[in-house]
């Protein structure tokens, strides 16, 4: 943390006017993030985004003996001048600054009261001794307790892992720059403009919200010159369980589910380990675990036996109500609609192709199909409405669609059946092959409906998909350039290498689907393309696809309020 | 970037019948479970913290004991083990699909 070097904002000690009922009181905690990072401290306050880290943990552990509150410490009248007094967590406010702090420990000498606040690391050794957010953190509650009428003229840091204590003085210098930050915190905020990342700052690596607030991939869509560091690249640890079984039962133990048939237990799972529970047909969960769930912000998505999104159920849902409105406006305009809609149809066009050209199978060269998927592509940034796009994104599927049996690997063997392609169809699909389109599309649309709600956009509003009932548009929008990339190349995947057979097809008046021991290997195989690495053709540095989604979700996220002048759409060479 | 996850061994003596019952059920949401008192899990810092300090939370400090052992980076170690009777694996991380 370098010292901040912006300029202090001189100002007449004016009265901030006393808070109406609407104007939240600023937490002492809020100051210290602004005067670290004014981005940060816009995402946690007014966006309400949080993410824990390993730092936040400790840090929480550090105060464990900070955090069990003493009643009764005496009002700053009522302190003898002899007393020796220890107070632990009270939250003090104060309506005329506008602020509340929770003091970790208060002591009381000789008529004068020093606030004590817990730090989880060593002390910095650096000319102060403290860096100045913490410092300003202190001020505030030096602050909140002259308000209060306390003696107050010092603080201290005390820095738990090298057992140091830190004397910090609440001179001019340190109250000009805590009210210059407390002011700027509220001036952002009634702004409503979130302030630009930071520039290739050595604060960014070990900040908790890093991946939220992408500082690196911002600044580089923006026209920076510096490659963006893989920071937000952090490994998934959790990944989904799904419950496919006929008469699945999910229950919680302890800190793991398990999930039994019949009443005889099947398997477990680490609640830690679970990103999400996808539950497909007769499957139920037990109310304490799905409140469990629900606690833990774990999504639980249902599905028919066949795999058709029904629905899912969160918790409260995300905090984010300021990118919601910016996506629902956004949703209102025609035109944005429509430059959403192009790069999105462009960036599907050119990944089929791109899948096209890696998997042929076909005697002769493509080229002239790669040429005119091409043009379709070209044409499709050309499109003057949302009918135009969507012919031409069904003459590219017709392209697409008509030569996509030439990846199929056939069967050398003419005795054993095999995997044949004529047309797309669905609801239901007639052959195998469909089927097993139609399955990884449900798959993808059920992960990108998830991936979707959990960065705090509303699956249900989309910009080329128009919204029907029931319909996630949204997550139907922006899968639109996965299709190729994830769904159609498992498919080719599993049916290529074998581990999918035309004997684990179940077939019933016309319609064809899996059986449970082929959905089960299916689902395994999609997971695994979800676990693979790509470089990201942007920024350069490598990640897992079900990492990617989170990003690019975010991402546009990012250009819906306004920060990137386009949505970029992910495409692979 | 250093290594995300790492593989620890956990083994635990603990006094008090209670306080061993809730020790055992955390360490089962935290790791698998390889014999008496001994667990295998697999954590990133983040989730390092958080086991410790749910367990200094239960723990009796004078009377019990436990001892966290890194054994290297989950991805890439190859525990020199001498197991055995049964079959000693080292704990992988996949999707549960029932």
């Amino acid at each position: 943390m370098p010292e901040n070097d912006t300029p202090i904002q001189l100002e007449l000690p004016m009265p901030f006017p006393e808070l109406g009922g609407d104007m939240p009181l600023l937490p002492a905690r809020m100051v210290n993030e602004y005067q670290y990072c004014p981005r940060l401290a816009y995402l946690e306050w007014v966006q309400g985004e949080w993410a824990a880290s390993a730092d936040t943990v400790e840090g929480d552990h550090t105060h464990r003996r900070v955090d069990k509150p003493t009643r009764n410490f005496p009002e700053a009248g009522d302190i003898e001048p002899h007393e020796v007094l220890h107070g632990r967590s009270i939250t003090l406010s104060s309506n005329r600054l506008g602020l509340i702090a929770k003091l970790d420990l208060l002591e009381a000498e000789d008529g004068r009261v020093t606030p004590v606040d817990y730090k989880r690391g060593k002390r910095p050794h650096i000319a102060k001794n403290a860096y100045d957010p913490e410092r300003v953190q202190l001020c505030v509650q030096g602050l909140v307790l002259k308000e209060h009428g306390y003696v107050c003229e010092e603080g201290e840091l005390y820095f738990a892992e090298s057992r140091e204590r830190v004397r910090v003085a609440f001179d001019q210098d340190l109250q000009d720059l805590t009210l210059n930050a407390v002011n700027g915190l509220r001036l952002i905020a009634a702004g409503g403009h979130i302030p630009q990342p930071l520039v290739d700052s050595p604060k960014c690596p070990r900040c908790s919200l890093v991946g939220i607030c992408l500082p690196d991939e911002v600044n580089f869509l923006q026209g920076g010159a510096i490659e963006p560091r893989p920071l937000a690249v952090m490994r998934d640890e959790a990944l989904p369980v799904y419950v496919q079984a006929y008469k699945g039962k999910i229950a919680k133990n302890a800190e793991a589910l398990e999930i039994s048939v019949d009443d005889a237990v099947v398997q477990s799972a680490r609640l830690i380990d679970v990103s999400q529970v996808v539950a497909m047909g007769n499957v139920y969960i037990t109310t304490p675990c799905l409140q469990d769930l629900m606690k833990r912000n774990i999504p639980v998505s249902w599905h028919s036996y066949g795999g058709w999104f029904i629905g899912h159920t969160v918790g409260t849902g995300h905090k984010n109500v300021e990118l919601r409105t910016a996506q629902y406006r956004a949703s209102f305009e025609e035109h944005i609609c429509l430059t959403i809609a192009r790069g999105l149809v462009r960036a599907k066009i050119q990944n089929c192709r791109t899948l096209l050209r890696r998997n042929w199978r076909g005697d002769d060269k493509p080229d002239a199909l790669l040429d005119r998927l091409k043009a379709l592509g070209e044409k499709s940034l050309r499109a003057t409405d949302l009918q135009q796009l969507l012919g031409i994104e069904g003459a590219a599927a017709a392209e697409y669609f008509g030569a996509f049996d030439k990846l199929i690997k056939k069967s050398d063997d003419p005795r054993q059946m095999s995997f044949d392609f004529a047309t797309r169809n669905r609801r239901p699909p007639t052959d195998p092959v469909n089927a097993l389109l139609s399955f990884a599309y449900s798959m993808l649309v059920r992960t990108w409906t998830m991936n979707a709600s959990a960065v705090g956009l509303d699956a249900y509003r989309g910009f080329y998909h128009q919204p029907r009932y029931g319909r996630p548009a949204l997550a139907l929008d922006l899968m639109e350039p996965f299709r190729p990339l994830i769904a159609d190349s498992t498919v080719l995947q599993v049916i290529n290498n074998g581990e999918v057979r035309p004997s684990d097809f179940i077939s019933a008046a016309g319609s064809v689907a899996l059986n449970e021991a082929g959905r089960k290997r299916f689902i395994a195989a999609f997971e695994r393309r979800l676990a693979q690495e790509v470089t990201h053709p942007l920024f350069g540095y490598k990640t897992e696809y079900r990492r990617l989604f989170e990003i690019q979700a975010r991402l546009f996220g990012r250009y819906l309020l306004g920060e990137l002048a386009e949505y970029p759409n992910f495409t692979t060479r | 970037m250093a290594a995300y996850e790492y593989l620890y061994l956990v083994t635990y003596d603990i006094s008090d019948p209670k306080r061993w019952r809730r020790v055992f059920k955390l360490m089962k949401g935290y790791g698998d479970w390889l014999q008496l008192s001994v667990f295998q899990c697999r954590l990133s810092r983040k989730r390092h913290a958080e086991l410790i300090a749910l367990l200094d939370g239960i723990i009796h400090h004078t009377e019990d004991h436990v001892l966290i052992i890194n054994v290297g980076p989950a991805e890439s170690v190859k525990p020199q083990v001498v197991s055995l009777g049964k079959e000693f694996e080292v704990l992988e991380r996949q999707p549960v699909i029932v």
